[in-house]
C-alpha cells in the first residue's frame, strides 16, 4: 500500500503506522465517564470507507487522517491532523 | 568435449555449441550446451527418468519447458548451497551444475517406496484424515514420522545458506510481465512514448514462445524481429530490461513484487554479488503478457516419461536442438497441438500418429500427414504402455468405440491454452470463462493492470502484437506519456479450433495433478463425499498445493469437478489465486537482514569505550548496552555485577544512560502540554528544576515514566524509558497534532544528541569536583536534589547536569553533546580514579533500583495503574490529563487490586525467581488462589540474599505477612515475605545528602 | 589538576575504514562521511509559518524551504525536515544554534541536532542502484533533481536525504543525515549494498 503524505508525496506503507478509527473525538474534561469511555473503546471497524489515523513516523511525523476503503485499501483523501503544519495557522 | 548428446539434433536451436559443458545428475557426467536448461541437457542425453512422485514413487520425466513444470523437480547443487525442488526446466545449464534426483531410495531407478503404489487405494484423497485417525497417541509416535518419511519432496541444505540475497526499490510508468510477442510489443509502444519501463521476463532469452514456435513479423524471420526489438529498447535510456526475473505477485497502490534470480546461472555468485535479489516495483501501470499454458489431457497412464506437452516438445526441438523422442505420438483436441506434428516432420523425426479428438482435421493438416506418412486417429488416449524407461505403446479409443494401439517412445499432449490469469487474479478478481477457447481469461484485474495477448485469450500471432502495442501505448498513456508510439508491427493468426476434453476415462491412474499425485478418480471421489466447492476441492485433495501451485492442473481438476457435478465449467469456478507466482526463497525476502544484521544495531556514545574495558553486552530493543564489566578472576556474573553495586554504594560508579528517549519540548504552551500528558503538573516546575513524571494511557493504565527537566520558561527536557522512546514520541506527537493542536508546543527528538551518565554513589561529588569547573557550586544549597541545569567543565565543554538518582545514592545524570560521549567516559575514569571509580553496567543499574523499589518495565507492565505502582497520590486533581477519568473507574481503583510490594525468601539462602505466583499459606495453588506474581529479583549485596518486587493483591496492606511462592515452572515451592518495596534507605537520605 | 581533552569523536570513527571497499576496479560509489558540523532544527511556532520564514530570508539571504527542498545559501544548507521546519546545516558556528537563537526568538523553537546526526555523501556511477536498495524513494533525475529532499527511512531509520550539487564531473551526490546511534549500523548496511560495485571511502570536514 501506498499513502499519499500531503507534506511528502507518496510514499511506501513502511513509513506510516496505523492508529484506527479518526472519528471519536476526545470528549472535554467534564464529560464525564460515559463519554469517554465511548471514546477510548467505542471505535468502529467498517468493511468499507473509514477515516482512519496514520502516523509518518518513517518520513515527516506528521499524523495524518486517511480515508481508507478497508476492502480495497483504495485511498480516496488525506490530509494533515490539525496540529500538522499548525504553524501556519492565522498566518 | 560434448559427450554423447545422443538425442542432440546436429544443428539449429538456440543453444552456443561453440560452449559445451558438463555437468552431473545422480553423479553421471553428462554433456549440454552454454543456453541448454537443465530439461534440455537431459532430453539431449537421452534422460527420461527425472524424478519420483510426491505419494506413489512412481517414475516421472519432464511435462512442461517451463516454471508451470510439475514433474522435473531436483536438488540442485550441494552441500550448503543444496537447493531442492528446483526446476530442471528453468535451471540454466551451467559448468559443473550437480543434480540429483528426489524422492528416491536408494535409487531413481530402484525406489523401495514405489511399494506404495501397491497400497494406492488407502492413499487417496483425505487419506490423512481418514486412516490415521486412531489412536490418537500414534499419530505422533508412529504415522506422522512413516508419512514423513515416505512423502515428500527434496531434501534442504540443513545449514546455513552460504550466499547473499538483497532487495531493492524500483520505479517506473509501466511494468510488463512476460517479453513474448505482446510484452516486446507492449514495451516499444511504452518506450517510444517516453513512458519509464520495466520489462520483467522469468527466462534468460527474451521472446517467449518465439523463441520455440518462430513465425514471421514484419515479414521478417522472428528472431530477427526479436534482435530488432531488443536493440530498439535497449537503445531507450528509460526501458529497464530485466531477464531471470519473474513478476510474482502485485500487492496494494501499484506496487509490484519481482524475484531476479541474478546468478543461479553460475555455480557461485561472484565474490560481492547477491545469488537473488527480490524488487519491490512501484509501476502506474502494469501490463500482463506473461502468455499461457498448455494444459493437458487427463487420461490413464499420462504421468509416464516421455508424455510431455506438445508445446514443450516444440521448444526442445526448436530451441534446444534436443529431441525427446524419436518416433512421437500426438493427442490433441485443437489446431495448436498440430504445431508440433510439423515441427517433427520438420525435423526429420518420425510422427506414429496424431489422435485427435475433434471430428474433423483441417485439409492442410491432412497433407502434412500424407506427406509424413503418419495416420489420424480421431478418438483419444485410453492409456499408456510404460515405465521408468518411457512410453511404449498407446492405447487409443476411437471415435465409434473400437480401440486401437500405437507405438511410440514419445507423445506430445495439447489440450489447449490457460492464459496465465495468476497477476491478474491477485486482488481476489475472477477470471471469466469464454466458450469459444474453453478458457479463463483475467477478469477484475487490480487497478492499473491489463492483460495482453495469450495472457488474455489471444493465441494468435498477430493478435499478441497488436494487443500487446495497445496495452503499451494505453499504459503509457494512463502514466501521462504521449510521444510518438511509432508502427505497430503486424503479423498473420494462426487458425484456432478446439474441442473441450479433460478426461478421458479409462484404467488405471489419470493424474490431474501430478507434483500432488492427485487423480481424476480423487476429484470423483472428492465430489462424492461432499468436498464439492473448488475449495474444498483443493484442501480434501491437495490438488494445486504443490510448488507449482496447480499451473498444469488446476483447470482440468475443476473441470472433472464440473462433469461429475453436472454444472458448468463456469459454475464450478476458480479458487483464489495468491501470490507468488513461482516460489520464492524466503532468503530473498530476508535480504541483507539475517545474522547479525537481522535489524539494525544502536550503539551508546561510550560504546567502544566500553569494549575496551571487556564490558559483557546485552541486546535491548536495538541496542548494544554494557550489562556488567567482568574483571580477572571473577567467576560468574554475580560476582561482577555485586562488586559494581558494592562499588557505587560505598563509593562511586558510573553509568552510561544515554539510551533513555530525550525529548525537546518547546513552545510557550510546554508546561500546559505536559500537564495534560503526566498525571502530574509540570507547568509549576521552576527552571533549572526536574521532576519525577508518569503518563497514562487513555484507558487510565500507566504507559511509561521518566524525569523532565525545565531548561527555560519554554523549553523542558523530557526522558523516557529507553524501551518506549520511539512510542512515547509518537504519541506525544499524537497529542501534540490531533488531540491538542490549539497549544502552542514543538517536539524535537534529542535522543541521539547527547550523551548521558548516571553517576552515582557517596563520592559522586568528590568525582564532579574533579571534572566540573570548580566555580559551579555542586553543594547541597547550590545544587540541591532534583536541581537540573548547564556546568561547564574543565577544558571548556558545556555539560548539562541533573541531580536525579535512580539507585538512592547521592547521584547525579550528567549529558554532553554525544560525540563528547566517549570522552566523558575516559575523563569520568580519570577524574574518579583517587575514588576508585566503577563502570557498572545494566545489571547492577537494575539491582540498585530494586534495592530502592523503583518500578520499571516488568512493573510499567501494561496492566498497572499508578496507585498499583504506589504512585497514586502524583495523580493531580486540578488539572484533566490523558488517563485520568478511566483510571478512575471502579475495577481500577479496587481494594483487592495487585500492587507492587517487596517480596524475600523467608530462607535467606533461598533464590527468588521472577514469575513465581504468590498463594496465601495453607491455601492450594490454582487460579482461585493466586494473588500475584513476583516481577523483578535481584541478588541484593546490601541484604545479602534474594529480593524481588511482586504485584500482589492488596500487598501494601500486608507487608510482613508470609506467603508461599509458587513456581510450577521450575517445580519450586518457598515462603516469601512480603515487604516494604524500598529495602534499601526508605527514607531517601542518601540521595538527598 | 590538568584540564581534561575532550576529543571529539564521529560515530562512525571506528566503522569508517578509508580506502577501497568491495569489487576491485574503478569504484562505483563512493562514500564520504561529512564531520564537524553543526545542525540546527527550526521549528516554526503555532501560527509564525510567515515570522520564520521572514527571519529565515533575513538570516541567510535566500527563503527556507516550505517543501520537501535543500536549498544552499553562501554558507549553509537548509533542508526542510516536516511541515514548517527545516535544518540549517553549517560550518565553523557560523549558524550554530547560539548564532540563531536571537534570529528566529519568538517565532521558531530551535533544538540542537549537531550531534545528533553522522552526515554521509553518496556519488557515484553506482549511488542510484545502491541506493535503491535502501531507499523506497524514486531518486530519477526527472523526479529527485537538484536539491530535492526527503525525509524518508532507511533499513527501518529515519533518514533525511536530499540531493546536493552534481560533482565536478557531472556524477549525482545523494547527502544523507543519519540519527547518530543508527550510524554505525547503516553504514555496514551501505558497504554491503555498495560491494559489488566497489567503494572508495573517505571523511572529509567539509561540507560539499
Amino acid at each position: 500500500m501506498r499513502i499519499t503524505c500531503p507534506f511528502c508525496g507518496e510514499r511506501e506503507l513502511g513509513e506510516f503506522t496505523y492508529l484506527g478509527d479518526a472519528k471519536p473525538q476526545r470528549p472535554a474534561a467534564d464529560a464525564g465517564e460515559d463519554a469517554v469511555y465511548d471514546y477510548v473503546y467505542l471505535r468502529d471497524n467498517i468493511a468499507g470507507v473509514m477515516s482512519e489515523h496514520w502516523y509518518h513516523g518513517g518520513g515527516c511525523r506528521a499524523w495524518l487522517k486517511v480515508t481508507r476503503n478497508t476492502l480495497t485499501h483504495e485511498i480516496s483523501a488525506v490530509e494533515p491532523a490539525a496540529g500538522a503544519g499548525a504553524a501556519k495557522v492565522g498566518a | 568435449m560434448r559427450g554423447d548428446q545422443a538425442n542432440r539434433l546436429n544443428d539449429g536451436g538456440l543453444i552456443d555449441r561453440s560452449t559445451p559443458l558438463n555437468f552431473r545428475f545422480d553423479g553421471k557426467i553428462l554433456f549440454g550446451f552454454k543456453g541448454d536448461t537443465l530439461a534440455s541437457a537431459l532430453i539431449a542425453n537421452g534422460v527420461k527418468l527425472v524424478g519420483r512422485s510426491f505419494k506413489y514413487h512412481r517414475p516421472r520425466g519432464i511435462l512442461t519447458a517451463g516454471s508451470e513444470e510439475p514433474n522435473a523437480l531436483v536438488e540442485l547443487r550441494s552441500g550448503a548451497r543444496r537447493e531442492p525442488n528446483t526446476k530442471a526446466t528453468t535451471a540454466e545449464l551451467y559448468e559443473g551444475l550437480e543434480a540429483a534426483s528426489q524422492n528416491r531410495w536408494p535409487s531413481l531407478k530402484f525406489d523401495v517406496m514405489s511399494v506404495n503404489q501397491l497400497f494406492a487405494p488407502i492413499f487417496v484423497a483425505g487419506f490423512y484424515y481418514k486412516t490415521f485417525m486412531w489412536p490418537a497417541k500414534f499419530w505422533e509416535a508412529i504415522y506422522e514420522p512413516a508419512i514423513r518419511r515416505a512423502a515428500g519432496l527434496g531434501r534442504a541444505a540443513g545449514v546455513s545458506d552460504p550466499d547473499h540475497y538483497d532487495k531493492a526499490w524500483a520505479h517506473c510508468d509501466v511494468v510488463i510481465a512476460g517479453s513474448g510477442p505482446a510484452g516486446l510489443a507492449a514495451a516499444l509502444a511504452a518506450g517510444r512514448s517516453g513512458a519509464r519501463v520495466i520489462l520483467c521476463e522469468e527466462d534468460f532469452v527474451l521472446g517467449g514462445r518465439l523463441l520455440a514456435d518462430g513465425g514471421t513479423i514484419d515479414g521478417l524471420p522472428a528472431a530477427e524481429w526479436i534482435a530488432r526489438a531488443v536493440a530498439e529498447l535497449e537503445a531507450m535510456p528509460d526501458v529497464r530490461i530485466m531477464t531471470r526475473t519473474t513478476l510474482f505477485g502485485v500487492y496494494d497502490g501499484g506496487t509490484y513484487g519481482a524475484i531476479e534470480r541474478v546468478n543461479d546461472h553460475l555455480p557461485v555468485p561472484p565474490k560481492h554479488q547477491v545469488r537473488q535479489r527480490l524488487w519491490r516495483i512501484v509501476a502506474k501501470r502494469c501490463v500482463v503478457a506473461a502468455g499461457a499454458i498448455e494444459r493437458p489431457i487427463v487420461f490413464a497412464g499420462n504421468d509416464t516419461p516421455g508424455v510431455m506437452m506438445a508445446s514443450a516438445m516444440r521448444s526442445y526441438i526448436n530451441r534446444y536442438a534436443a529431441t525427446p523422442a524419436r518416433r512421437i505420438a500426438l493427442f490433441t483436441n485443437n489446431e495448436d497441438g498440430w504445431r508440433t506434428a510439423e515441427t517433427a516432420i520438420a525435423t526429420g523425426l518420425q510422427v506414429a500418429a496424431v489422435i485427435d479428438a475433434r471430428p474433423d482435421v483441417s485439409p492442410a493438416h491432412r497433407a502434412l500427414a500424407g506427406r509424413g506418412g503418419f495416420p489420424v486417429l480421431h478418438g483419444s488416449v485410453s492409456g499408456v504402455d510404460g515405465g521408468k524407461n518411457g512410453v511404449r505403446k498407446i492405447s487409443v479409443s476411437l471415435t465409434g468405440g473400437a480401440r486401437g494401439e500405437v507405438e511410440a517412445d514419445g507423445l506430445a499432449v495439447s489440450g489447449g491454452w490457460n492464459p496465465a490469469v495468476g497477476l491478474t487474479s491477485y486482488h481476489r478478481g475472477r477470471p471469466k470463462w469464454r466458450d469459444d477457447i474453453a478458457a479463463f481469461v483475467p477478469d477484475g484485474a487490480p487497478p492499473g493492470m491489463a492483460a495482453a495477448g495469450a495472457a488474455n485469450g489471444a493465441f494468435g500471432l498477430g493478435a499478441c502484437l497488436r494487443e500487446g502495442f495497445e496495452a503499451g501505448a494505453a499504459a503509457a498513456r494512463d502514466a501521462g506519456h504521449s510521444g510518438n508510439i511509432g508502427s505497430m508491427s503486424v503479423a498473420d493468426d494462426e487458425a484456432f479450433s478446439l474441442t473441450p476434453l479433460w478426461h478421458v476415462a479409462g484404467k488405471g491412474k489419470a493424474f490431474v495433478d501430478q507434483q500432488h499425485d492427485v487423480t481424476a478418480s480423487d476429484v470423483e471421489l472428492a465430489q462424492r463425499e461432499g468436498f464439492e466447492s473448488v475449495e474444498h476441492l483443493k484442501r480434501y485433495t491437495t490438488l494445486g498445493m504443490a510448488t507449482d501451485q496447480g499451473k498444469t492442473s488446476n483447470i482440468a481438476g475443476l473441470a472433472i469437478m464440473a462433469a461429475v457435478s453436472g454444472k458448468s465449467i463456469p459454475e464450478t469456478g476458480t479458487t483464489i489465486y495468491r501470490p507468488p507466482y513461482v516460489p520464492v526463497a524466503i532468503g530473498a525476502f530476508a535480504g541483507h537482514h539475517r545474522d547479525e544484521n537481522f535489524h539494525a544495531t544502536r550503539l551508546t556514545p561510550s560504546h567502544h569505550w566500553a569494549v575496551e574495558q571487556g564490558a559483557v553486552f546485552v541486546d535491548t530493543g536495538l541496542w548494544k548496552r554494557a550489562q556488567w564489566y567482568p574483571r580477572a578472576g571473577e567467576k560468574d556474573w554475580l560476582e561482577s555485577v555485586t562488586r559494581e553495586v558494592k562499588a557505587v554504594r560505598s563509593g562511586v560508579g558510573f553509568c552510561d544512560v544515554s539510551t533513555l528517549g530525550k525529548i525537546d519540548v518547546h513552545g510557550p504552551d510546554a508546561g500546559a502540554f505536559l500537564d495534560r500528558v503526566y498525571i502530574n503538573a509540570f507547568s509549576s516546575l521552576a527552571v533549572g528544576k526536574a521532576r519525577y513524571g508518569l503518563m497514562l494511557r487513555e484507558d487510565g493504565i500507566v504507559y511509561d515514566d521518566g524525569t523532565t527537566s525545565r531548561l527555560a520558561e519554554d523549553h523542558y527536557f523530557l526522558t523516557t524509558t529507553t524501551a518506549k522512546a520511539g512510542l512515547v514520541m509518537q504519541h506525544l506527537e499524537f497529542c501534540r497534532q490531533v488531540l491538542f493542536p490549539e497549544l502552542d508546543v514543538q517536539l524535537t527528538s534529542v535522543s541521539d544528541q547527547w550523551a548521558q551518565f548516571s553517576i552515582a554513589g557517596p563520592k559522586t561529588r568528590d568525582l564532579l569536583k574533579e571534572i566540573v569547573d570548580p566555580a559551579e557550586d555542586l553543594s547541597s544549597e547550590g545544587f540541591p536534589f532534583m536541581g537540573a541545569r548547564e556546568v561547564a567543565l574543565r577544558g571548556g565543554l558545556k555539560a548539562r547536569l541533573f541531580r536525579i538518582s535512580f539507585s538512592g545514592e547521592m547521584a547525579f545524570e550528567i549529558s554532553v553533546p554525544a560525540r563528547y560521549g566517549e570522552a566523558m567516559a575516559r575523563n569520568l575514569m580519570i577524574a574518579g580514579k583517587p575514588f576508585g571509580v566503577t563502570p557498572y553496567g545494566t545489571e547492577a543499574l537494575g539491582v540498585m533500583r530494586i534495592e530502592k523499589g523503583h518500578v520499571a518495565g516488568p512493573e510499567l507492565n501494561g496492566t498497572t495503574t499508578a496507585a498499583d505502582l504506589g504512585l497514586g497520590k502524583m495523580m493531580s486533581t486540578k488539572k484533566d490529563f490523558i488517563g485520568r477519568v478511566m483510571a478512575a473507574r471502579e475495577a481500577l481503583v479496587a481494594p483487592n487490586r495487585q500492587v507492587v510490594v517487596g517480596i524475600k525468601p523467608t530462607d535467606k539462602a533461598r533464590r527468588l525467581r521472577s514469575g513465581a505466583h504468590i498463594i496465601p499459606k495453607g491455601e492450594t495453588p490454582g487460579p482461585e488462589n493466586d494473588q500475584g506474581y513476583v516481577t523483578s529479583v535481584c541478588f541484593s549485596p546490601v541484604l545479602d540474599q534474594w529480593i524481588g518486587l511482586g504485584l500482589v493483591e492488596r500487598g501494601r496492606e500486608r507487608i510482613g505477612e508470609i506467603v508461599r511462592a509458587h513456581d510450577p515452572l521450575r517445580g519450586e515451592d518457598y515462603d516469601v515475605e512480603l515487604c516494604n518495596s524500598v529495602f534499601y534507605d526508605p527514607d531517601g537520605g542518601r540521595q538527598r545528602g | 589538576m590538568a584540564d581534561f581533552s575532550w576529543d571529539i569523536r564521529s560515530p562512525l570513527d571506528r566503522a569508517l575504514v578509508a580506502g577501497p571497499y568491495g569489487a576491485q576496479g574503478e569504484a562505483g560509489v563512493s562514500l564520504t562521511e561529512i564531520r564537524d558540523f553543526d545542525l540546527v532544527q527550526v521549528m516554526a511556532r503555532r501560527g509564525k509559518a510567515g515570522e520564520m520564514m521572514k527571519a529565515a530570508t533575513a538570516r541567510f539571504g535566500v527563503a527556507a524551504p516550505e517543501t520537501p527542498k535543500a536549498i544552499g545559501t553562501a554558507d549553509a544548507t537548509l533542508i526542510w525536515s516536516g511541515p514548517d521546519q527545516f535544518l540549517v546545516l553549517s560550518k565553523d558556528g557560523k549558524h550554530s544554534i547560539e548564532a540563531l537563537d536571537s534570529v528566529f526568538a519568538g517565532s521558531a523553537s530551535l533544538s540542537d541536532q549537531s550531534h545528533a546526526r553522522a552526515l554521509i555523501s553518496v556519488s557515484g556511477d553506482k549511488a542510484r542502484a545502491m541506493l535503491a536498495k535502501l531507499s523506497s524513494i524514486d531518486l530519477h533525475p526527472d523526479v529527485f533533481g537538484v536539491g530535492a529532499a526527503a525525509a524518508t527511512s532507511m533499513d527501518h531509520t529515519s533518514v533525511t536525504l536530499w540531493r546536493g550539487q552534481d560533482r565536478a564531473d557531472g556524477q549525482a551526490v545523494f547527502d544523507l543525515l543519519v540519527f547518530a546511534t543508527f550510524a554505525a549500523s547503516l553504514w555496514h548496511t551501505i558497504l554491503d549494498a555498495a560491494a559489488e560495485y566497489g567503494v572508495t571511502i573517505g571523511h572529509s570536514e567539509d561540507l560539499a
